[in-house]
């Protein structure tokens, strides 16, 4: 105890007042690792509110469940339900059914709709009515006297502005209808799902309204104790082949997987804003170190150990950390209010449906942003302190320095570099660990410290090579300039290696969101091709589950109008644990006039078996997930309908909720079933006429004679917003980006600071000796100048491979697509002359900082 | 290079010199009057915080005078600034520092030479003076080692020829011995007196040593920031 209290008094004497006396460096550092702290904390936050929210939703949603009965692509029969009454093994059961719907007129956006049979679903899900005390008031039952009876969530009901007892329009895709609100849900169990936005009402209601008669999504079914799986087995041999018993939390599982790749890579890139901020502490802990050696020697001189001053550093290095970390707190609520919106719609536009209440401080996120932070600071002063330790006593006896002290062989860091880069090549090529891309973050990692051990023999070369020309062409303070930094090595090849890695990381984010962009636009030109998109009214939220009622069909069928129309039919299923969409579509006439963007397999040899309907072809995603190759056979029950075909392609789509199979309409309807229209896209054939006003002729039309009941986007529009979802999902990382940079030139002004504060003397004896100021300061800025430029030229190149990790390593294992990639080259030379700009900016404070001790400070004995 | 002139290379009036410390201040010279003729070999004595290396910062244009004149070689430095004190520190005034204060990036050769590159003088003609210096230094074989790689007494040899490169009529040498061993430090003093006898350089040495009081032409005590004996005798 004794120590540690004198080991605290040392540091606030010899540290702590240091950093008093030059605070505004301190400050800065201070800053920078806030600004870095500030961006991972938020970001963990955020995707943890939208995990959590998720995740929520799904327990409360599965209840006591222990299985579920489901139908893949379809509904399950209430026949079934004599079934699993008569099964010795079920204890119970509830059948449920679940849609979105929303008010009529519109107001607000959908919500869902849960049908369930009050009685039955007690002992699943915990919902309770307000004023209701364990229902023995059964106000609850109103739900089964009254048909068209709802139960709201508090939430909800203040949204539409209603109260318990009023009436209330509801519309869905099939019908409108009025119902009376029985009464306000407690805020427990069921009523948290969907972010408190939900309604009940009861199964009999709900099905007239929504036209299932006799059928529900799912049956969820509870098993008495000791039920063996052989009772589940035998449960299943007695079900209808096209039903399937699965895990409840099946769904739950697959959605926080995608949640939680997410979630990583969004904090590595976030990390990456701290990871340069640990540079700024390297810099300042190391200058401190420099400045202060004939302090260190002396308190060697006098008693203190070696160990003593390396923990005089790790500590300064440690207290960077916790400032910041505490600095960080509130940068992160400003932060995190931005995030928590655009991350909760980036993951429901991308992954799953997640409706976020509000923040949740998770202790463990908070303390892992604690001691990430912390460790990265005392990783930063791990080296200057041990270098401290060298400090001899006998340096204490020195008047003044005389020569450059010697410094690790730039050679030797070279070959770790070379070897750290060569690494990323065997990484990048080794699987996921259980879905996580663990080799990838890796080889990223390598190869950022790889390029930043580069730094000074880049340096060094540089600085030889250019030197001689420098002085005929650009003078003394040019040539000086790159003197220095050619025998600078390790002291500038920090800020440096700081630079390298935020160009690295915004080439290779500029390139990745450009490909990404780019085969997007491919996509959407050709597989989101035509002139109008009409679907069910609500078809999108509710995944296109309720077909087109028939008379409708017939009348698109009839209608007079000079297009070709492309039906589909979307169902969706999973494979295994994994969700996906299984369309057929109109693909004689799709071909036509639009397409695919192929990744495997000949289009021109897969086109004739996917007119015949011997053969499909699946998305990349669906390949990279499920193992299936071109030749491998398809296998799924669809409606009831055993469908098995090989697969003739893989192609690039990026529609949401997993991947996607392809298959003809044609052929489905003559193999299989008619598996009836859930939508239809037109062509116009005259294309000498305006679209936009054949497009609106339309939808005039089929509004005048169907009114609401269908939901119409004209191509353009269609094409144009999911290229702005697209936009918006990469805006999280463009401010991250730019957070990055932010720091970066932080670290840039903070290592030319240090530069120059080690070197008062020198610059001090050129006043001396006749620089004039004007000297001085230019040879600062070209000192800045080729800093930036060694950054810049080798960030760029780092860049480069980086995103070819990113591209076709990070993404395809966290997400199975990958992109075309392409360069965008305007937006990496803007870069160049931005970065040259930042680099004068950044030297400024350096050039005034230069002559704030008078040169007649020369003059002085040490 | 100023010789023979019936003007004094130096001359002081009043020349005072303070220094804020928090409420008060720390007075470094005061009043000092001083003339130093042409070609004199003069020695600044005076115990640690006598005032020494405070005149000679005023001397070499690195610091400004609170108060009184100071003319060096013709300029008025208590009312110069800027490009006037640059212009000043290039040809008239060459200094020798205790610490050497050699860029250690930097050879042999190109530090002697910097002072005359930055004021821009051709490169060739730079690089002939400073060979021709250098040898005359006996450091001819040593042109292309570092700092780091040389004795005090030849690094202050050096320090000795980068103060010549560019001619100064007037040499200031702050504690050119202090660290130097007492031969290096003979050395040096015997460089500088043959430099003002050949020369007819004014020379104006601050130090404690004892070195040079027999060469010199004049002694200088200064204490507490005052000239106490402008002829001292040792």
């Amino acid at each position: 105890m004794r120590r540690l209290t004198f080991f605290l008094r040392l540091f606030l004497w010899f540290s702590g007042r240091h950093m008093r006396r030059h605070l505004g460096r301190a400050l800065v550092v201070l800053f920078g690792i806030a600004l870095g702290a500030a961006v991972f904390t938020s970001v963990r936050l955020s995707v943890y509110a939208s995990l959590h929210s998720f995740t929520r939703s799904m327990d409360f949603f599965a209840g006591t469940a222990e299985k579920v009965l489901v139908r893949p692509g379809g509904y399950v029969p209430e026949g079934v339900l004599p079934v699993l009454l008569a099964h010795p093994a079920v204890k119970d059961f509830s059948p449920l059914l679940t849609t979105y719907v929303r008010v009529y007129p519109p107001q607000g956006s959908s919500f869902l709709l849960i049908g369930i049979d009050p009685l039955l679903d007690q002992s699943f899900r915990k919902w309770r009515i307000r004023g209701d005390r364990e229902k023995k008031d059964e106000r609850w039952l109103d739900l089964i006297r009254e048909p068209y009876t709802v139960i709201l969530t508090e939430p909800l009901a203040r949204e539409l502005d209603t109260v318990s007892g009023a009436r209330l329009k509801l519309e869905h895709t099939r019908s409108t209808a009025e119902f009376r609100v029985a009464g306000i849900l407690v805020p427990e169990g069921l009523a948290l799902v969907e972010g408190g936005r939900v309604a009940l009402t009861d199964i009999a209601t709900f099905q007239e309204f929504t036209g299932l008669y006799g059928l529900v999504d799912r049956i969820d079914l509870t098993f008495k104790p000791k039920t063996t799986p052989l009772d589940i087995e035998d449960l299943t041999r007695k079900l209808p082949e096209e039903l399937e018993l699965r895990s409840p939390s099946a769904a739950r599982d697959s959605g926080t997987a995608m949640i939680q790749a997410y979630q990583l890579n969004l904090s590595v890139l976030s990390f990456a804003s701290l990871f340069v901020g640990m540079f700024l502490v390297y810099s300042l802990v190391a200058l401190n170190a420099a400045s202060r050696r004939r302090e260190l020697a002396i308190l060697r001189a006098v008693g203190a150990s070696s160990r003593l001053l390396f923990n005089l550093f790790l500590a300064e290095g440690a207290l960077f950390g916790l400032c910041g970390w505490l600095l960080a707190i509130p940068l992160s609520s400003l932060l995190v209010k931005y995030l928590l919106h655009s991350v909760s719609q980036t993951i429901s536009t991308l992954f799953v449906r997640v409706q976020v209440e509000g923040l949740v401080l998770s202790p463990w996120e908070i303390l892992a942003s604690f001691a990430v932070t912390l460790s990265i600071s005392i990783a930063a002063a791990f080296h200057p302190a041990r270098e401290a330790m060298g400090v001899s006593p006998k340096e204490a006896m020195e008047i003044a320095q005389t020569g450059v002290r010697g410094q690790r062989s730039v050679g030797k860091l070279a070959a770790w570099a070379v070897g750290c880069i060569l690494a990323c090549v065997p990484l990048s090529l080794m699987p996921g660990v259980a879905g996580v891309p663990l080799p990838g973050y890796l080889a990223i990692l390598l190869l950022f410290v790889g390029f930043s051990l580069l730094a000074p023999w880049m340096l060094e070369r540089v600085g030889r090579a250019l030197s001689p020309a420098l002085r005929r062409f650009a003078g003394m303070p040019a040539y000086l300039a790159g003197r220095y930094l050619r025998d600078s090595r390790t002291r500038t090849s920090i800020s440096v290696g700081a630079l390298i890695t935020a160009v690295a990381l915004f080439t290779a984010l500029v390139i990745m969101i450009h490909s990404f962009r780019q085969t997007v636009e491919l996509w959407v030109q050709q597989t989101v091709s035509g002139d109008l998109f009409v679907t069910t009214k609500m078809g999108q939220v509710n995944r296109f589950r309720f077909p087109i009622p028939e008379p409708i069909v017939a009348g698109l069928q009839q209608l007079d109008v000079d297009a070709d129309r492309v039906p589909s039919r979307r169902f969706q299923m999973t494979y295994g644990d994994f969700p996906y969409e299984f369309e057929v579509l109109g693909m004689d006439t799709f071909l036509k006039h639009g397409g695919f963007v192929w990744m495997k397999g000949d289009p021109e040899t897969a086109r004739p078996l996917l007119l015949r309907g011997d053969g499909l072809l699946v998305s990349e995603v669906f390949a990279n997930r499920t193992g299936l190759g071109i030749g491998d056979v398809f296998r799924a029950q669809i409606e009831g309908s055993r469908v098995e075909i090989p697969v003739a392609g893989i192609i690039r789509d990026y529609r949401t909720d997993g991947g996607v199979v392809f298959y003809s309409w044609k052929e489905f309807r003559q193999r299989f079933h008619d598996p009836q229209w859930s939508g239809v896209r037109f062509y116009f054939r005259d294309r000498t006429r305006d679209i936009d006003v054949q497009t609106a002729e339309l939808r005039e039309s089929l509004i005048a004679r169907w009114g609401d009941r269908l939901d119409m986007i004209g191509g353009k529009e269609l094409r144009h917003a999911v290229l702005k979802i697209f936009d918006e999902t990469f805006a999280i990382t463009t401010v991250l980006l730019l957070i990055a940079l932010a720091v970066a030139s932080l670290g840039i002004t903070t290592t030319l600071t240090v530069l120059v504060l080690e070197r008062t003397r020198q610059l001090n004896t050129l006043f001396a000796i006749g620089g004039s100021f004007g000297q001085i300061r230019s040879m600062i800025c070209w000192e800045a100048g080729f800093l930036v430029v060694a950054g810049e030229l080798a960030g760029l190149a780092c860049g480069f491979i980086l995103s070819y990790l990113l591209v076709y390593v990070i993404n395809r294992q966290s997400f199975g697509w990958t992109f075309l990639y392409t360069v965008d080259w305007a937006t990496l030379a803007l870069s160049f002359p931005l970065i040259v700009l930042t680099a004068l900016v950044a030297a400024l404070p350096a050039v005034r900082t230069a002559f704030r001790e008078a040169p007649a400070t020369l003059l002085r004995e040490r | 290079m100023n010789s023979n002139s019936a003007e004094p290379v130096i001359h002081a009036r009043k020349l005072s010199r303070t220094y804020p410390f928090g409420d008060s201040s720390v007075t470094g010279i005061n009043q000092v009057d001083l003339d130093i003729a042409p070609g004199e070999l003069v020695v600044l004595k005076g115990d640690s915080g006598s005032g020494k290396s405070t005149l000679l910062a005023l001397l070499a244009g690195l610091d400004h005078p609170t108060a009184g004149e100071l003319v060096v070689a013709g300029h008025h430095l208590s009312n110069s600034a800027g490009a006037d004190l640059t212009r000043f520190r290039r040809e008239v005034v060459g200094m020798v520092f205790q610490s050497f204060n050699l860029l250690p990036t930097l050879n042999l050769l190109e530090n002697v030479c910097l002072p005359a590159l930055l004021a821009e003088k051709p490169p060739e003609a730079v690089r002939g003076k400073a060979l021709e210096l250098l040898d005359w230094l006996g450091l001819k074989s040593r042109l292309a080692h570092f700092p780091a790689q040389l004795s005090g007494g030849e690094i202050q040899r050096t320090a000795i020829a980068r103060a010549l490169i560019n001619d100064p009529a007037l040499i200031l040498a702050d504690e050119p011995t202090g660290n130097l061993d007492s031969r290096n430090g003979r050395v040096v003093i015997d460089l500088l007196a043959e430099l003002n006898r050949s020369s007819g350089r004014t020379v104006l040495i601050a130090t404690h040593s004892n070195l040079a009081d027999a060469l010199a032409h004049r002694c200088i005590r200064l204490r507490d920031g005052a000239i106490t004996d402008p002829t001292c005798d040792g």
